[in-house]
């Protein structure tokens, strides 16, 4: 009964648009109608499905046996209402596509059923048809004869739900009232009809194939996609099933994947016709995002899959294999699109010389798969060619190079921009200018220059286009540069590169957010939270006010006013600057700056509100002033002011900048740094320095860096009083803590033999005669670090104890007065000083340096000590001062050195008469060491004295100067030098010797009175014979008379500062022995001399 | 992540993966009605794409799910590519929609449309 209905349908139904859906349907309905009544299975299933359209048509078919009739038609009317609203709604293209879909979704539903197609199809045709209102048809058709009775009232039932969309309800009710009456016979009637149907249907189909055919032709463009054999199904609708092969994911290596799927498919191709082929229905991988080191196979069975992953490398499906969940199949295979590419964006190369350089995209091909990009090149030039090589071998070479370590990633040329004249240098062949409009493009090796930027072709895959991250200075780098020097910075892509790569830590509790992307848009309140990505907003306006609402960070920026006094706080170039806001405009913030009123533009997440009332230096800076900062890797600076948001530098140029406080960084001072001046003393930090040239300005040093003085000068006002020059330039004034800068050449210093005596001389107070009781003793230490250790002594000083602990190896200097000695036997302690009391004696004494100064005890020895002193002393003294002719006189130059220090030994203990207490030892100690004697001279400058007489020229001057010295004070006033030099030339050489008669008239005066002693004396004899015994020096007899007179003198002198005169006479006979011992002659004289003397 | 090292490239209509010599020889197996890739570099390098991503080996493609959700259920059993990026010419996707056939662009650009439809 469908079929001839449905033809009839076709024809009817022509005309209502709207219906197309439900059209459909009715035609169907009928049948499944039928079938309900008749229990009919020709179609069961889509009775079943269609049974909601079905309860549409019974009012008409069956609303008798139902006896639904009275409810249905209401119910219908409000659910075919519905349905032309939707259709309504839609314009005829949507109408077509819905119709497609459901086409589709027929298809997928009825899957063989050819009739529903072509039905399907027809209906197709009525929609096309349909243009043309069929109004007028309808009612030819209401009034067609009863033969199609049933039919037609099902399809004047259909046309009334139609028509009652139509509003044309009533009329619907009173077509339908005939219907009513008709049930009996309808149900027979419908068996018949149903068979005719199905005959026309038959017909129908065919006929529809056709018709669809010309359809297609017709509108293919529009019904192909439907048909095509990848009909386009949202896919959302291809969400898996359970009835879908499932999905296992197996671990394997990283890196194989895809050489795992390329083996698994050849391994499939090749199972293909073997006895058990591979089963799984595919395998793939999704690259080395976070699903690395998996391949998934989709497959019916595990065993498949196991099966197939045998014996192929690289996949581990022995370890655990995960079933994928139903739900998450899609998303391993989701598709995330690429970021477009536009010009101007970052990105960065991957590979290759240029790897990791930040590049701009100068403009993208078609496909979007090759891309210019501009670079900053890094370029030599030719300047790492051997020049020697020739060409061909060069080239040679060059391409296994490429992998070597010439360009190697570390061994690339830095990135420069391009410079033609350096080109030229080397490589003139290799460049040529393109004939351009700008004239700034060149062409070098192959590759294109503009304005110093390499611009070069790169494939899509050699580039890193996500999470590029340009930092500020790659860009700076990048920019190109103005001919007025302003910078081409395009903010818009920088947005882009940046947009995405917004940290969280932008927002910060407390700030005014607004939402301006996704759900909550246009919300506006105050970030409470920041927890990862998500932002917890208190609202604070609008209706939501009061309530806490999650953003993600991506779609908040910050909401500033205008007039809003802002701190740009990160990515840009402004870092740190503070300024009002000025205008606003999406998330890009124009900003007078305060510092240089400037008005920059940023983006407001960049933006902070400043802390503090505003204006400038609102908080203070993170330098200080004075501070030495580093401005770059070559240049260091002092801050002359600082400012919160910029800082002025003096830099070591002398030049003034003033940078933001992120752009310069603390160098670290160095407090002990020492550099010398321009006269080479040294200078160091707090030394008052002058400028040597220049405005002679003066200052204390502030730093010493890298041979440049910062120094202060209060009273400056330039530049806070700071100034900075070389090292060399400068000449210290004063030295911090009156240390001796000058470079005074302290021969004292430089004199080893100086350098010596002093520990002598501090060595010498100690007296100590053996050794300190104290060595070797059991020890407890009862202070310091160590204290309750015990130790063995094994060296001692005047106040310290060298001690060897018993429980560690270590060996500690420590005061012999922190010690208390253990006595080995009873294990009592004693305290050092008490112990030292005890065992009395000259040790003990000598352990009271504690009361004063070393050296008191010693010359407090007993009050009479100088006198006894002066006894001792003086015979010696005396003696060697008699002696010092007789010494003269043999005048040998073997005894030379022996003597000295005897002869020393008088001026010494001449000079101790001055200064007293050293009398005692000075005495004894002559004798034992004639280095100890050394320091006793020093007190008298000798060298000066030396110089004087000319003596310094002599070769022995160590003799001269003893004697110079030992002399000095006695001889100045008595002027008898040339006499006493006489002897010391005589004894030391024969050219000095010729000196004493030269000049000095005493000295020839001397020999007269000796030789007038000797006539008296009958000494006639030696002094003629003084030559002979002379032995070596011819002079021998001027000297001895020279000596005579000095001995005489000294002792004169002597006698005059009163001491006794007999103590010479009775010396005279030593050097008498001595000079007897020596040579007769002098001897003679010596006697004689002081006869003379004794009568002078 | 893109063909690297072979020169592979990925048929930017029906994703499957071949040597550019094997597009040369013998086309796109699914496509080569349309694309006609055979002996002609310029087609290839118009309609194929050398950056790809995901490696799919098709052995079902008519049960594989797979298949169904890349809308590979009537192609020939081989390697697919997940996603392929770039664009066909604008003349090739009127040519296609003009032989019935929807082009879906495998470059990911796709998932928002239907999350929007």
């Amino acid at each position: 009964m469908a079929a001839p209905g449905q033809s009839w349908l076709t024809q009817d139904f022509g005309g209502d648009d709207e219906e197309s859906d439900n059209d459909f349907n009715p035609g169907l309905e009928m049948g499944s109608d039928a079938e309900a009544d008749d229990d009919d299975d020709q179609k069961p299933r889509v009775s079943a499905q269609r049974s909601g359209s079905a309860s549409e048509d019974e009012p008409a078919a069956d609303s008798k046996t139902n006896g639904k009739k009275s409810v249905s038609p209401v119910k219908e009317e409000r659910e075919v209402a519905a349905d032309e609203d939707e259709a309504e709604g839609e314009d005829d293209a949507k109408e077509e596509d819905n119709g497609e879909d459901d086409e589709g979704e027929g298809e997928d539903l009825n899957g063989n059923e050819d009739d529903e197609e072509d039905e399907d199809e027809e209906e197709d045709d009525e929609e096309d048809e349909d243009a043309v209102t069929s109004r007028p048809r309808k009612r030819r058709r209401r009034g067609l004869n009863q033969f199609f009775e049933e039919e037609a009232e099902v399809d004047e039932d259909d046309d009334e739900l139609e028509a009652e969309e139509d509003d044309l309800g009533p009329e619907f009710i009173q077509d339908t009232h005939p219907d009513d009456d008709l049930p009996p016979e309808a149900d027979q009637d419908d068996r018949r009809h149903r068979e005719l149907d199905r005959q026309r249907q038959l017909q129908q189909s065919l006929d529809a194939e056709q018709e669809a055919a010309k359809f297609r032709e017709r509108y293919g463009r529009r019904t192909t996609t439907a048909l095509s054999n990848s009909s386009f199904v949202p896919q959302n609708l291809l969400m898996p099933d359970v009835n879908d092969p499932s999905i296992w994911g197996v671990r394997c290596k990283a890196g194989k994947e895809r050489e795992i799927i390329n083996k698994l498919m050849k391994k499939f191709i090749e199972s293909q016709g073997s006895r058990n082929p591979m089963r799984i229905c595919s395998a793939f991988e999704r690259g080395d995002g976070p699903m690395a080191g998996y391949i998934f196979v989709e497959a019916r069975r595990k065993v498949d899959v196991d099966d197939a992953l045998t014996n192929v490398a690289d996949v581990y499906p022995r370890s655990k294999m995960n079933l994928v969940p139903v739900k998450e199949m899609p998303d391993l295979l989701r598709v995330t699109k690429n970021r477009e590419l536009e010009v101007g964006g970052y990105v960065r190369i991957k590979r290759g010389l240029y790897q990791g350089d930040l590049g701009m995209i100068e403009s993208v091909e078609t496909n979007g798969l090759e891309v210019t990009v501009r670079l900053v090149p890094r370029l030599t030039y030719g300047m790492d060619e051997d020049q020697a090589r020739p060409g061909a071998a060069d080239a040679k070479r060059k391409r296994p190079n490429n992998f070597g370590p010439v360009n190697s990633f570390a061994n690339r040329p830095p990135q420069r921009l391009f410079n033609e004249n350096e080109a030229r240098k080397r490589h003139d062949r290799f460049l040529q200018q393109n004939r351009g409009l700008t004239g700034r493009s060149w062409s070098y090796k192959g590759d294109l220059y503009e304005d110093g930027f390499l611009i070069k072709d790169f494939k899509l895959q050699h580039l890193i286009t996500e999470n590029v991250n340009p930092r500020l200075d790659e860009i700076t780098k990048l920019t190109r540069t103005a001919a007025d020097g302003s910078e081409l910075l395009d903010l818009e892509s920088l947005a882009h590169s940046l947009r995405n790569t917004t940290a969280e830590g932008n927002y910060v509790p407390g700030d005014e957010v607004e939402v301006y992307e996704g759900e909550q848009k246009g919300i506006v309140g105050r970030t409470e939270a920041v927890t990862g990505n998500i932002v917890s907003i208190m609202v604070t306006e609008g209706e939501l006010t009061g309530q806490l609402v999650e953003v993600p960070v991506k779609g908040l920026r910050k909401r500033f006013r205008e007039g809003d006094n802002v701190e740009i706080i990160g990515g840009s170039k402004y870092r740190d600057e503070v300024g009002m806001v000025l205008r606003i405009k999406d998330d890009k913030v124009t900003v007078l700056t305060n510092n240089s009123n400037e008005e920059i533009t940023v983006f407001s997440k960049d933006l902070r509100e400043a802390t503090g009332a505003g204006g400038a230096g609102a908080g203070a800076s993170k330098f200080d002033v004075q501070e030495l900062v580093q401005i770059d890797p070559t240049t260091a600076g002092c801050v002359i002011r600082a400012d919160r948001e910029s800082v002025r530098i003096l830099d070591q140029n002398g030049s003034v900048t003033t940078r933001i406080p992120s752009q310069v960084q603390k160098i670290e001072a160095r407090r002990n740094a020492v550099a010398t001046d321009k006269n080479g003393s040294e200078i160091r930090v707090g030394d008052v320095v002058r400028e040597s040239g220049g405005e002679n300005k003066s200052g204390t040093i502030l730093h010493i860096h890298r041979g440049f003085v910062f120094a202060h000068n209060k009273l400056g006002i330039e530049n806070s009083g700071i100034w900075v020059a070389r090292c060399t330039n400068v000449i210290t004034t004063a030295a911090k803590g009156g240390r001796i800068t000058a470079p005074s050449t302290d021969l004292s210093k430089m004199n080893p033999a100086l350098q010596m005596k002093r520990p002598d001389m501090s060595m010498a107070p100690p007296q100590r005669p053996g050794r300190d009781p104290l060595q070797g003793k059991f020890v407890h230490i009862n202070k310091g670090t160590y204290k309750g250790h015990r130790a063995i002594v094994k060296d001692t000083t005047a106040g310290e104890a060298r001690l060897e602990l018993q429980t560690k190896h270590k060996t500690i200097n420590i005061s012999k007065f922190d010690l208390s000695v253990v006595d080995t036997n009873t294990q009592n302690k004693t305290r050092y000083e008490d112990w030292i009391r005890n065992r009395g004696g000259p040790s003990a004494m000598r352990a009271g340096p504690g009361f004063s100064g070393s050296r008191v005890p010693d010359s407090g020895f007993g009050g009479r000590t100088p006198m006894g002193v002066m006894d001792g002393g003086r015979t010696p003294a005396w003696g060697t001062a008699s002696r010092t002719p007789a010494w003269g006189g043999p005048g040998s130059s073997a005894l030379e050195s022996g003597r000295t220090p005897a002869w020393k030994g008088p001026s010494g203990s001449q000079t101790s008469y001055g200064g007293g207490g050293m009398t005692s030892y000075g005495g004894p100690g002559n004798h034992s060491t004639s280095g100890s004697r050394t320091p006793a001279w020093n007190a008298g400058a000798k060298t000066p004295y030396g110089a004087d007489h000319g003596f310094s020229s002599s070769g022995n001057s160590g003799f001269d100067a003893f004697a110079a010295g030992s002399r000095t004070p006695a001889y100045t006033s008595s002027s008898r030098t040339p006499a006493w030099g006489g002897p010391g030339n005589a004894a030391s050489a024969p050219t000095p010797a010729a000196r004493p008669y030269d000049a000095p008239t005493p000295g020839i005066s001397a020999p007269t009175p000796s030789a007038s002693g000797r006539y008296d004396d009958d000494a006639y004899t030696p002094y003629l014979g003084a030559p002979t015994p002379g032995a070596g020096p011819q002079d021998a007899p001027t000297p001895a008379p020279g000596f005579a007179k000095n001995a005489n003198k000294e002792p004169l002198k002597n006698n005059r500062l009163g001491f006794d005169a007999p103590t010479p006479a009775a010396s005279a006979p030593t050097p008498y022995a001595s000079g007897a011992f020596d040579a007769p002659t002098p001897a003679a004289g010596g006697p004689r001399y002081a006869d003379d003397d004794d009568e002078d | 992540m893109a063909g690297r090292g072979t020169r592979q490239r990925a048929c930017m209509v029906c994703s499957i993966v071949l040597n550019a010599s094997e597009f040369y020889k013998n086309g796109c197996p699914n496509c080569e009605s349309i694309l006609g890739l055979r002996n002609s570099q310029d087609a290839i390098q118009e309609c194929t794409s050398q950056v790809f991503e995901g490696l799919i080996m098709m052995g079902d493609p008519k049960s594989s799910w797979v298949a169904k959700w890349q809308r590979l259920s009537n192609y020939v059993p081989g390697i697919y590519a997940v996603k392929v990026v770039g664009q066909l010419p604008q003349e090739i996707i009127d040519t296609l929609e003009d032989n019935g056939m929807k082009y879906i662009p495998r470059d990911g650009t796709s998932v928002e449309d239907d999350v929007a439809a």
